[in-house]
């Protein structure tokens, strides 16, 4: 569904590689965790997945489709949820998420359905008539959530979506990453917390410094005798 | 208290100037060739601009025809300062009360007075900028014609410094108290907007009762023209009610040499200061009053029971994107006023020039065009495609996206969208424009159908030119990290450049066409020559930038 191959990145402004060689290949229906300290490369290496930062050099596919050649056909097969939630203030909750659904071409009875759905789970149906420069940070990231489970994604690309969402919405966002999965589509996120990667990920990928240090399940990770000391130090930044 | 006044002042004039960021700017090199790209494309408006000063000596050997060459003077004077007048209202709303400096100025421990007065001294530097171009070839040719001495020159010096003051500190009075009585709860920004607009015109409409009052005094006495051939400045006395301040300025300046000259200048100075002073203590009572509550944002209430049902609609993507540009625009008021307004400030300044010149330049004007109505129409077009740069709403399109730009960038959006979606709203605004510049020339002279039809279509097409040039600069280098609107719009280089290389563009056109007219080729293969001219173009640049939208999408960071 999602491979990545040698994909690096070095910021203009920078002298550091941000992102090094980064090989990964993630099967349809897993939910995927991109585990790795503040800095590691996470944000940078989505950045490329979904079309905002163009490689220095390596590939993505998404459905054997190259982001970089085909950027329209790949990018109607995911949605992206950003760190930050940067969306239109001068907008209605309601205009963002219509205007969301016609640049993805959703039919109105579709879109109804769905925008029903979700505003209900993610309890923002009564704000959803105001301006969104109105809502509190955890609405707006809650808006642009349900802005990209509108159209279904094959991919579903999160960047740290724990961050700053209240409890009961994070375990909403859980059940909608496992639900995706259990339909056959794929679910790749960040976290700088191992807890959430533990509970969440079918697989994990370790990133540190832009390299990834390892690689497969949990328990796999755990019982990984080499590098372990590297590991574990990792860890224990991870868990603080 | 100076010490902190100076401070925020400095400040101020550096942070809206960007002058730390502009050194260091120059220090990098990629920037050093914008720098040179915008000092091209402000050099392309010299022309246009020599062309207006040499029509003033005209004027000005006009009036000493007449033997009323202060006239000449007053002629300056009201131009200048009630142009400062009206951007003195543009800039007062935004600096004052929409810019974004508020959130940490207001908090500090200063008086609404200290605020006040060092955002009047940057809009000050603002004023000049604007006021200047407009005072000095009047004073410059008035000075070296009539080779007035030396004190001529103190006396000009002088009354320029103090020019804008009045303007400025009226159009400041005005604005705080129209803030302070619109504060009401609920959704204001639009309201507010369109309150303005009809306060401008309200205020405009006024401004003509009193020119149509002075006016009808020139003509009353029957021995009108005795009085002219013995007193020089007898038509300034009385055309210069309009407004009193640029009365006293041009009889100061007119008569240096003389008693009469001290004492207007005295007069004009001192009540400079006055109404300055009387501003600055307006200000503790109106300021935070127009402020307090206007930086919360409107809600629908609570527990109000929403029906998705009723709420969703679907419309193709690039209607969808231009519905969205029109409602941002709509809906924040620094775009509004200068998209609006771009396109409302000529026709309204052409109604007030006529008005106040009187039926002798009426008279001109139709003599000029009632041979041929044509000329109205090509001028109508030209305009109108001019308003296509002046919206400012295709050369700022990617860069009020600012940092909301992911989103138009990680959905599969097509480039031919964005281009119509994008060009669409800006022809919302040039209808805007289209509207009131007929509107305005019906009021001046006869206006017919054919004016209508040619100005509206050729316009049109014409602005779909200008607004793709606008867009190909503005994604070519889109100002996106801002965190106040302001930023996108009005201090947006792309704005200037776009308006140099689509002066350069229509001077082009323009100068094709008045060649052609001139050589009296049938007027229908005229309008055939400037469609297929706009057509061609518009094409050319669509095809430009799709292959530029689609590039900087990509490698942009
Ligand atoms: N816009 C940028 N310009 C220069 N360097 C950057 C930029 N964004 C990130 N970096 C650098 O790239 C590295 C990776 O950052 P990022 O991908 O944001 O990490 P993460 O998301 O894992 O916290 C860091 O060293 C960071 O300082
Ligand atoms: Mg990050």
């Amino acid at each position: 569904m999602l491979k990545l191959q040698n994909l690096s990145k070095t910021y203009s402004k920078g002298t550091v590689k941000a992102v090094d060689s980064v090989n990964l290949d993630i099967a349809p229906g897993e939910i995927f965790g991109f585990l790795g300290p503040y800095g590691a490369g996470k944000t940078t290496t989505i950045k490329m997945i979904v079309g905002l930062l163009k490689p220095d050099s390596g590939r993505v596919f998404i459905n054997g489709i190259n982001v970089w050649k085909n950027p329209i056909e790949a990018k109607s097969q995911i949605s992206y949820v950003p760190d930050s939630p940067e969306i239109y203030d001068k907008l209605k909750g309601i205009e963002y998420l219509n205007f969301i659904a016609d640049m993805y071409e959703i039919p109105k009875d579709i879109r109804q359905e769905r925008m029903e759905k979700y505003l209900e789970i993610f309890n923002l149906k009564n704000a959803v008539g105001d301006i969104i420069g109105s809502y509190s940070h955890g609405m707006k990231q809650k808006l642009v959530l349900i802005s990209a489970l509108l159209h279904e994604p094959n991919l579903f690309i999160l960047d740290e979506p724990m961050v700053g969402l209240d409890p009961k919405s994070s375990f909403q966002l859980k059940e909608i990453m496992r639900e995706r999965c259990d339909e056959g589509k794929t679910v790749f996120f960040s976290t700088h917390v191992l807890e959430v990667a533990e509970k969440l990920s079918d697989r994990i990928a370790i990133i540190n410094k832009g390299r990834i240090i390892a690689l497969g399940t949990m328990d796999e990770l755990r019982s990984h005798a080499e590098e372990r000391e590297s590991l574990e130090k990792i860890f224990l930044e991870l868990t603080e | 208290m100076m010490k902190k006044i100076i401070s925020l002042i400095k400040t101020d004039l550096n942070i809206t100037y960007g002058l730390s960021a502009l050194q260091y700017k120059f220090n990098n090199k990629r920037d050093r060739l914008q720098t040179i790209l915008i000092a091209i494309a402000l050099l392309s408006l010299i022309p246009t601009y020599i062309m207006i000063v040499s029509g003033l000596v005209k004027i000005y050997e006009a009036y000493i025809g007449i033997g009323q060459k202060t006239m000449f003077l007053l002629n300056g004077f009201i131009y200048a300062q009630l142009i400062v007048l009206l951007f003195g209202f543009l800039y007062v709303m935004s600096k004052y009360y929409f810019s974004n400096d508020l959130n940490v100025l207001v908090p500090l421990p200063l008086r609404p007075k200290d605020i006040v007065g060092a955002k009047f001294v940057t809009l000050m530097v603002n004023e000049y900028l604007t006021s200047l171009p407009i005072i000095l070839p009047f004073i410059i040719i008035y000075g070296t014609r009539g080779k007035e001495g030396l004190l001529y020159w103190i006396y000009s010096f002088i009354l320029i410094i103090f020019l804008p003051i009045i303007p400025l500190a009226l159009a400041s009075i005005i604005v705080m108290l129209f803030m302070k009585y619109t504060n009401i709860k609920g959704r204001k920004d639009l309201l507010r907007v369109v309150g303005y607009i009809i306060l401008l015109i309200a205020l405009l409409g006024f401004q003509f009762k009193i020119q149509s009052i002075a006016q009808q005094s020139v003509l009353k006495g029957e021995d009108f023209f005795l009085e002219m051939a013995q007193d020089s400045n007898v038509l300034v006395r009385k055309l210069g009610l309009v407004f009193p301040p640029s009365l006293w300025a041009a009889l100061s300046l007119g008569n240096y040499s003389s008693v009469g000259g001290v004492f207007n200048l005295l007069l004009f100075v001192g009540t400079s200061i006055a109404v300055f002073w009387i501003m600055i203590q307006l200000s503790e009572k109106l300021f935070f009053e127009g402020l307090i509550g206007g930086l919360e944002v409107a809600t629908t209430g609570k527990h109000k029971k929403v029906k998705i049902e009723d709420l969703s609609r679907s419309s193709l993507p690039f209607l969808s994107i231009g519905l969205k540009e029109i409602k941002i625009l709509l809906r924040t008021p620094v775009y509004l006023l200068n998209s609006v307004l771009g396109v409302l400030i000529l026709p309204l300044v052409m109604v007030i020039s006529t008005t106040m010149n009187g039926k002798e330049v009426l008279g001109a004007l139709s003599m000029l065009t009632e041979g041929n109505s044509h000329i109205v129409s090509l001028v109508g077009i030209g305009i109108i495609t001019m308003f296509g740069v002046m919206n400012c709403v295709g050369c700022t399109t990617f860069s009020r996206e600012g940092k909301s730009f992911w989103i138009q960038r990680v959905m599969p959006i097509k480039a031919r969208d964005q281009i119509f979606g994008r060009i669409l709203s800006s022809l919302f605004v040039q209808i805007i424009g289209i509207i009131s510049l007929l509107a305005s020339l019906a009021f001046i002279i006869n206006i017919d159908f054919e004016n209508i039809f040619w100005i509206t279509t050729l316009g049109l097409l014409g602005s779909v030119a200008m607004t793709e040039l606008g867009m190909v600069i503005d994604i070519f280098r889109p100002l996106l990290d801002w965190d106040n609107p302001q930023k996108a719009m009005k201090q947006n280089l792309n704005v200037l450049i776009a308006m140099g290389i689509g002066a350069l563009y229509l001077g082009g056109v323009g100068f094709l066409v008045y060649k052609l007219f001139k050589t009296g080729v049938n007027i229908l293969a005229i309008y055939g020559i400037m469609g297929l001219i706009y057509i061609i173009s518009s094409y050319g640049l669509y095809i430009l930038l799709k292959n530029l939208i689609i590039r900087q999408f990509s490698i942009l960071e």
